[in-house]
């Protein structure tokens, strides 16, 4: 029975909507660990599904659940001393709906049959679209009306997508159940004119809510406006289960034979998100618009290295898992930043390094992290991607993505070093207020632990991700 | 049968056309609950056998509840509660939007002509309308500036999409799949609920979307 991995969030997370404030605080802390000790259970004994036609411990949703976990886990305790220095009349919305977030993405990433995806996916956009408008002020009803609706339209096309996907299992024989690894088993039967059909539109679904240019153009405005703990959630766990989606129909295209026409799509999808993000990252005045576009970008790249496969294909999963904890970690930095200067503006940062000692550590170390510098892993996994394009006899990508990493390495490098210089009396700077235990240690935790796995990762983890590259012809060692 | 499904067809893609040239708000709604009421009823009209066993009917009925009378009652209740214009306000004229219209009949023709299914006449037209519907759906997505046409145009689209997944389901297996379809009525139904609850609990006297561009590069 794996079903209470998310059964124990949604349903924690309903009661807490109308459970006070102080309860809602300790039931979002002690959900978040024993989520996490939940999913290592998953991880390490394993679990049969109650209801195996419709879940199942597919390999990249085990690692996206346990990111998605390990991340809630830290970002939890940051929504705590959040919630303290920012109350709001609706904590009890906010606590419950984060809970609700968490259970609907971890049934996204355990989702064995395609309709069951979907579902969890359009559950994430209900249960989030609270969280971004939790402040209700003007600029959050905006980021939010435009979360919902082009998140809907995507929703909708993914759907339409999954009919096309299921009309291409006409000739493939009867009874077929419609699920991931039995139609990955009868992939070479499929009708390809439809499968390739439904792979774009999956494509162009789940790509707006992963965020993949062009159709990105509501991450910016969600991922800013909503509160630090949410646009860390957004970003560092959200965006991998819409991938996850991508992911699985891609295999599936693999499978089918149909695999040079679904890479080239994602490498160009890939390409465009890169140059978009670069684009708009050059000069930034706002930081949180900044983190977001790297969103964007990191997006891209994952998509860039599951288009070239091989080698590539390590690389992406590595972007995965690296992207989230960095990212996780700079929204909450981000979020101290805020709450301490009270702007989001760039400009407005001044002496940050003497200010916020601890936060101003983590939150330049990872934007070296996220820029794609060494030691960090986000290093490690560009390299190989960048190795199996030119293994894979794509030079042109490969340049193509070198000049546009250059770009974005430009505008983060702009940007954290302005918001380091700015110069500030000392006496302006006495006054702002100090930084707490819980406000830097969730950050630096998560910006360690991605350190750490840089230089070992554990057998498990280096199985899961073997497995889950191996059906599509990716390899660790090159 | 055959002639009754055809008619039905026609109304639809006039109730396409004529959404994108109406200026005012409740026509525009009553027509929703008229193409919603179509839409449920084409899987009945194409005598899909998988759906004449009870399951298969009730889900009709809740369909047919659903698409002709909660989401456009819902839609209804919204203009009369909150203070909104009548007037739709569109930022593409209603006679380019009506050559748009037909523009998209003709592509959604040449499209489902040329996906070879190996069907016979009724589905081709089936399909003509859906892609109408859908490609007309967005298109009032983005030329209309009110956030409840904007609604209205989703939840065409949406009618669209049902429409596409019953014409390519009538053979497969998987019965219960185009009804999944009604979790997108249940996004308009959520997106309704917010321009009804924001407007009465912040007072804005209008939700226009062209108001909400500050975020912005």
């Amino acid at each position: 029975m794996l079903e209470y991995i998310f059964l124990l969030p949604v349903c924690v997370g309903l009661v807490t909507l109308i459970l006070p404030p102080i309860l809602g605080r300790i039931a979002l802390v002690s959900t978040g660990v024993l989520h996490l000790l939940l999913s290592l259970r998953l991880w390490l004994d394993g679990g049969q599904a109650y209801f195996p036609e419709f879940f199942g411990k597919a390999h990249p949703g085990m690692l996206v659940l346990l990111l998605s976990s390990f991340v809630f886990a830290w970002t939890a305790p940051y929504a705590v001393s959040y919630m303290r220095q920012r109350p709001t009349k609706y904590e009890a919305v906010f606590s419950g709906c984060m809970l609700l977030f968490l259970g609907t993405m971890s049934m996204a990433a355990l989702a064995e049959h395609p309709v069951v995806f979907w579902i969890a996916i359009e559950a994430t956009t209900l249960a989030s679209a609270p969280l971004i408008f939790i402040h209700r002020s003007k600029q959050a009803l905006e980021a939010t009306w435009k979360y919902v609706l082009i998140c809907s339209v995507g929703i909708a096309l993914a759907l339409l997508g999954l009919f096309f996907i299921t009309f291409s299992m006409e000739g493939a024989g009867p009874d077929i159940p419609l699920s991931f690894s039995s139609l990955n088993k009868v992939a070479p039967l499929l009708n390809p004119l439809w499968l390739k059909t439904g792979f774009i539109f999956v494509l162009i679904g789940f790509g707006t809510k992963m965020g993949l240019a062009p159709m990105h153009t509501w991450l910016p405005d969600a991922h800013s406006e909503a509160p630090s703990p949410a646009s860390a959630l957004l970003s560092g766990a959200l965006l991998n289960c819409a991938f996850l989606g991508i992911y699985q129909v891609h295999t599936l295209m693999v499978l089918a034979g149909l695999g040079a026409f679904s890479s080239n799509l994602l490498i160009g999808f890939g390409l465009f998100s890169l140059l978009v993000a670069g684009v708009f990252i050059l000069n930034q005045p706002d930081y949180k618009r900044m983190l977001a576009y790297s969103s964007i970008e990191n997006m891209g790249i994952i998509a860039i290295g599951t288009g070239i496969g091989g080698l590539g294909l390590f690389g992406a999963m590595l972007h995965l898992i690296h992207h989230s904890l960095l990212k996780s970690s700079l929204f909450l930095s981000a979020g101290t930043i805020m709450r301490t200067y009270g702007s989001k503006l760039i400009s407005q940062c001044a002496n940050m390094p003497r200010v916020l000692p601890k936060t101003f550590c983590c939150y330049f170390a990872a934007c070296l992290g996220i820029a794609g510098l060494p030691p960090f892993g986000l290093f490690i996994s560009e390299v190989l991607i960048l190795f199996a394009a030119f293994q894979r006899g794509l030079p042109v990508v490969g340049l193509l993505f070198v000049i546009l990493l250059i770009l974005v390495i430009a505008g983060f490098a702009q940007g954290a070093l302005r918001m380091s210089l700015g110069q500030e009396s000392d006496t302006q700077a006495a006054l702002r207020p100090r930084e707490k235990v819980l406000q830097f240690l969730p950050p630096l935790a998560l910006l360690l632990s991605s350190l750490v796995l840089c230089l070992w990762i554990p057998e498990p983890l280096r199985q899961v991700i073997n497995d889950s590259i191996v059906l599509l012809g990716g390899v660790i060692h090159g | 049968m055959i002639g009754g499904i055809e008619i039905f067809l026609a109304i639809i893609l006039l109730s396409v056309l004529f959404s994108l040239t109406s200026s005012r708000m409740m026509s525009l709604i009553k027509l929703m609950g008229l193409q919603g009421a179509l839409v449920s009823l084409i899987p009945v009209l194409l005598e899909i056998e998988s759906r004449m066993h009870p399951g298969g009917i009730i889900l009709f009925v809740v369909m047919l509840a659903i698409k002709a009378l909660c989401i456009p009652g819902l839609l209804y209740f919204a203009l009369t509660r909150i203070v909104i214009g009548r007037e739709v306000e569109p930022l593409v004229g209603y006679h380019s939007s009506v050559a748009v219209g037909l523009g998209l009949i003709l592509v959604a023709a040449y499209i489902a002509h040329h996906l070879n299914i190996s069907v016979e006449g009724v589905h081709t037209l089936v399909l003509t309308t859906a892609i109408t519907t859908l490609g007309g759906g967005l298109f009032l997505m983005m030329s209309r500036s009110k956030a409840l046409s904007q609604v209205i145009g989703y939840l065409m689209m949406d009618n669209g999409i049902y429409l596409m997944g019953t014409a390519l389901t009538r053979q497969t297996r998987s019965i219960y799949l185009v009804e999944f379809g009604v979790l997108l009525d249940l996004l308009v139904a959520v997106m309704v609920m917010g321009i009804i609850l924001n407007n009465i609990s912040r007072a804005f006297d209008d939700v226009d979307t062209l108001d909400l561009e500050q975020l912005k590069d």
